[in-house]
């Protein structure tokens, strides 16, 4: 266990501070391509940094803080997904259904989504999405998977040849 | 995970998302929202105490607070569980209030509330209401729709829609979702569409991602992203179109398709079809009177030219296996152009990038 991490345990904010300036890019990075939406990934970094510094006392430095955190964010989005409340909102606000399927004009401005890849990782549905982005960029495995989202190892298989499926069809030229 | 793991068509793809950066800077500082939201709170040691921490003293006050509201929070959530359960069983979907007031059955919806099978659910002219589809996806009720719960089975989800126009986008494998209309049935190909039917039971699927199946009496119509398809009571579905069909070709088909348009309806249909339109011309195929089969396979074979295993013969008579064959290329190459837009410049006649 680092320094930081046992100053932060402290309560030393600073500490956290320089934690978070450490991590803050993997996290934004996976809550970005996770929810192919800048601000909800935004929101959810912050929520998964404010998570992480809630149950800091848990950490007892048996994996290495950036495992831990990393999968401490794969839980906040995914139980952010399952919030009613999220998912409603995400619903009603859902005027131009395209919007949802299409890589709309907003997801090419997003920060980083500059690849071919990224604009296509984004464009797939959520489901392939999710489980293409934990198994091949992150790599876990799919009974990892199926153990922070929830689902089935089988169904995390699927949504994974999915994925691929979609996202070769996209990228072949 | 290792390699073996991968099929060698995916291992590239995999090479290249493993090379992806592992970190992207998010465009602000996030940190000072972080800050506010931890201040003046030290960080959780739920663990740190052990079990002896809980069992003198001040712990011992301490954990009963605790785990007073913690029991009571289990139980509560034991119990919203198992009327889940027994909700799902006995085939009821979770539905809410968008605006003013949708009826269930004759009751007014409140915020949330459960449609059953065989129950209504009736918006009117200024309400609107989601429907959960299970887990697998939602259904967005516009104004004055009327739609019913035929069926909540794992196997079978299934709405009938008599009336008004309906959002559905669902993430599962094909064919688990459906909703029947007075036109035929609109079956999920894993998908996001837009469905309207009209007092007479005429309606129009608008597709916006994947593909949704349309069947009415033997009669089918597969409608990609980027594709509508008008539907008409005792005909089913006509054949798709692109959303951005040229007029003289919706008009050419909606004259083939619901009014007797015949031979000539499909001359004009044929001399307006872009390469973008091949996608209708594969559904001709197989609608005209063999005479006019070959001009129809000659214009899509010129726009969309055939893939290896599709002969000019064979798609005459209507061959299974090479009309799939032919509809593998001719719906991944909508499929690119749509998905694509903005990001390549695809090709309309081989859906390659120019």
């Amino acid at each position: 266990m680092t320094d930081l991490v046992r100053q932060a345990q402290q309560g030393d904010h600073a500490a956290f501070q320089s934690l978070y300036r450490e991590h803050v890019g993997r996290v934004y990075a996976l809550c970005l391509r996770l929810t192919a939406d800048a601000r909800e990934a935004e929101e959810l970094t912050q929520d998964a940094f404010v998570r992480a510094w809630e149950r800091l006392g848990s950490f007892r430095g048996e994996s290495a803080f950036a495992s831990w955190l990393y999968r401490l964010t794969v839980n906040v989005v995914f139980m952010s997904r399952r919030t009613t409340r999220r998912r409603a909102q995400r619903v009603f606000a859902t005027e131009d259904p395209g919007a949802l399927e299409r890589p709309a004009e907003g997801r090419e401005a997003n920060p980083g989504l500059a690849l071919d890849l990224e604009r296509a990782v984004a464009a797939l549905p959520p489901g392939a999405r999710e489980i293409f982005v934990l198994y091949d960029v992150q790599g876990y495995g799919h009974a990892e998977i199926a153990e922070l989202t929830g689902i089935a190892v089988g169904t995390s298989k699927a949504q994974l040849f999915r994925a691929r499926r979609l996202l070769r069809e996209m990228l072949e030229s | 995970m290792t390699d073996h793991d991968t099929p060698p068509e995916f291992r590239e793809l995999r090479e290249r998302a493993a090379r992806l950066p592992k970190s992207i800077e998010p465009p602000r500082d996030l940190w000072p929202g972080i800050e506010t939201r931890i201040a003046g709170t030290l960080p959780g040691r739920r663990e740190t105490g052990g079990p002896q921490g809980l069992l003198d003293g001040r712990g011992r006050r301490w954990a009963l607070w605790l785990l007073l509201p913690l029991a009571a929070a289990a139980i509560l959530a034991v119990v919203l569980l198992g009327r889940r359960g027994w909700g799902d069983r006995r085939g009821t979907w979770e539905v809410m209030r968008v605006a003013g007031l949708p009826l269930v059955g004759s009751s007014p919806l409140g915020a949330t509330g459960a449609l059953q099978v065989g129950q209504w659910l009736e918006t009117d002219d200024s309400s609107r209401a989601v429907i959960l589809v299970g887990d697998i996806g939602h259904v967005e009720v516009k104004p004055d729709t009327r739609i019913r719960l035929v069926r909540a089975l794992r196997s079978d989800h299934r709405l009938a829609l008599e009336r008004g126009e309906i959002y559905a986008k669902v993430d599962a494998p094909p064919r688990l979702f459906f909703v029947d209309t007075p036109a035929g049935t609109a079956v999920d190909l894993g998908c996001a569409y837009t469905l309207a039917v009209d007092s007479s039971g005429n309606g129009t699927i608008h597709v916006t991602g994947g593909y949704v199946e349309f069947d009415w009496s033997g009669r089918r119509s597969i409608v990609p992203l980027g594709f509508r398809a008008d539907t008409r009571r005792a005909f089913g579905p006509g054949t798709p179109y692109a959303e951005d069909a040229p007029q003289g070709m919706r008009q050419a088909l909606a004259a083939f398709d619901f009014a007797n348009g015949g031979a000539a309806a499909v001359r004009r249909a044929l001399a307006a079809a872009r390469s973008e339109d091949a996608v209708s011309l594969w559904h001709l195929l197989e609608r005209v009177d063999p005479a006019l089969r070959r001009d129809v396979y000659d214009r899509l074979a010129a726009l969309v030219p055939p893939p290896t295993g599709v002969t000019r013969e064979g798609a005459l008579r209507l061959d299974r296996t090479m009309l799939q064959i032919y509809w593998n290329t001719i719906r991944r190459v909508a499929w690119r152009k749509a998905i694509l837009q903005g990001i390549r410049d695809i090709d309309p006649r081989t859906g390659t990038a120019r």
